[in-house]
C-alpha cells in the first residue's frame, strides 16, 4: 500500500465516528416527562401523596430510583447496539453518574434532616444540564440549564412557591423541550 | 519508530483498527468488523497482534448475559500512530 493510500484509509476510518446524541435525547425526554407526570398526580392528588411520610417517601424515592434503572439498562443496550463510545459520549455518561449519586445524597440527607430536597436537585440538574449543553454545544439545553437556575432563584426569593409548579415549569424548559429539539436533530459529526 | 510495529501497522486491516480506535474512546468486536470489513476469524487474529504488541488493550465482560469485547488504543498505541502517521506524511511529500 502507498502512503497516499494508508492516509485516504486512515481519514475514511476516522471519518466513520460519529457523534451520536439520541440516547441523550432520549434521557432529556423519559425523565422531562417523569418529573411532569409525577409532579403533577402529586399536585393533583396531594391527600393520596401525602396521607403519610412514607407515602411521599416512597413515591419521591422509590418511582425515580424505578426510572433510574431503566433508563441505566436502555443506556446499556443502546451502547452495544452503537458499539462504540466516543470521549464526548463518555464524559456526558460520568456526569450524569455523579448527578445520580449527587440526587442520591441530597435526598437521604433531606429524609434525615427533614428540609426539602427540590432547590438543591434543581441547583445540581441546572449545573448538569449547562455543562451538557456546553459540552456539545447545543444551546437550547445550555439555555434550559440556565433556566433552572432561575426558577431556583425565584424560590429563594420566594420561599411559598409550590415547588410541585416549580418542577414541572423546570422538567419541560430545561430537560422536555430541549430533548424534543435534539432528538429531531441530525446526527452530528 | 520499531521497525516490528512498523510493519503492523502496514496491515490495512490492523491500520483500519487502530484508525478508528483513536477516535473513539472504546469499540466493540463486532463495530471492528464492520469498520474494517474484515472476518470474525481474521479480526480475531488481528486484535490478538496488536493485543500483544501492547498498541491496543482488550477487555471482555458481559452485558444482559451476552458476551461483549471491547477494545481500546493503549497510550503507547496513540504514541506509535502518531509516529506512523507523521512518517506517512513525510513520504508523501
Amino acid at each position: 500500500m502507498k502512503s497516499v493510500e494508508q492516509i485516504k484509509l486512515i481519514n475514511e476510518t476516522i471519518n466513520k465516528t460519529k457523534e451520536n446524541l439520541k440516547p441523550l435525547s432520549f434521557n432529556l425526554i423519559f425523565w422531562g416527562i417523569m418529573i411532569n407526570i409525577m409532579s403533577l398526580v402529586h399536585y393533583l392528588f396531594p391527600s393520596f401523596i401525602q396521607h403519610t411520610k412514607y407515602t411521599v417517601l416512597a413515591y419521591w424515592v422509590i418511582l425515580p430510583t424505578l426510572g433510574m434503572i431503566y433508563t441505566i439498562r436502555w443506556n446499556i443496550k443502546k451502547g452495544i447496539e452503537i458499539g462504540y463510545e466516543t470521549i464526548m459520549n463518555r464524559t456526558i455518561k460520568i456526569i450524569w453518574g455523579v448527578f445520580g449519586f449527587g440526587w442520591m445524597l441530597i435526598v437521604f440527607t433531606a429524609l434525615l434532616n427533614g428540609f426539602n430536597p427540590v432547590p438543591l436537585i434543581l441547583f445540581l440538574l441546572g449545573l448538569v444540564l449547562m455543562m451538557n449543553g456546553l459540552i456539545i454545544k447545543f444551546k437550547p439545553l445550555t439555555a434550559g440549564g440556565i433556566v433552572m437556575f432561575m426558577f431556583i432563584y425565584s424560590i429563594i426569593l420566594n420561599p411559598d412557591a409550590n415547588y410541585l409548579l416549580v418542577n414541572m415549569a423546570g422538567g419541560t424548559l430545561g430537560m422536555l423541550i430541549p430533548g424534543i429539539f435534539l432528538s429531531r436533530m441530525k446526527v452530528n459529526q | 519508530m520499531n521497525k516490528d510495529l512498523e510493519k503492523l501497522l502496514f496491515n490495512p486491516i490492523r491500520l483500519r483498527i487502530i484508525s478508528f480506535l483513536i477516535s473513539v474512546d472504546n469499540a466493540s468486536f463486532n463495530k471492528l468488523i464492520e469498520v474494517s470489513g474484515a472476518s470474525k476469524g481474521n479480526i480475531s487474529v488481528q486484535i490478538k497482534k496488536l493485543n500483544d504488541a501492547g498498541l491496543i488493550r482488550v477487555k471482555k465482560q458481559f452485558k444482559d448475559n451476552y458476551p461483549l469485547t471491547l477494545c481500546s488504543i493503549t497510550s503507547k498505541g496513540k504514541k506509535y500512530f502518531e509516529i506512523f502517521f507523521n512518517e506517512l506524511k513525510s513520504f508523501k511529500k
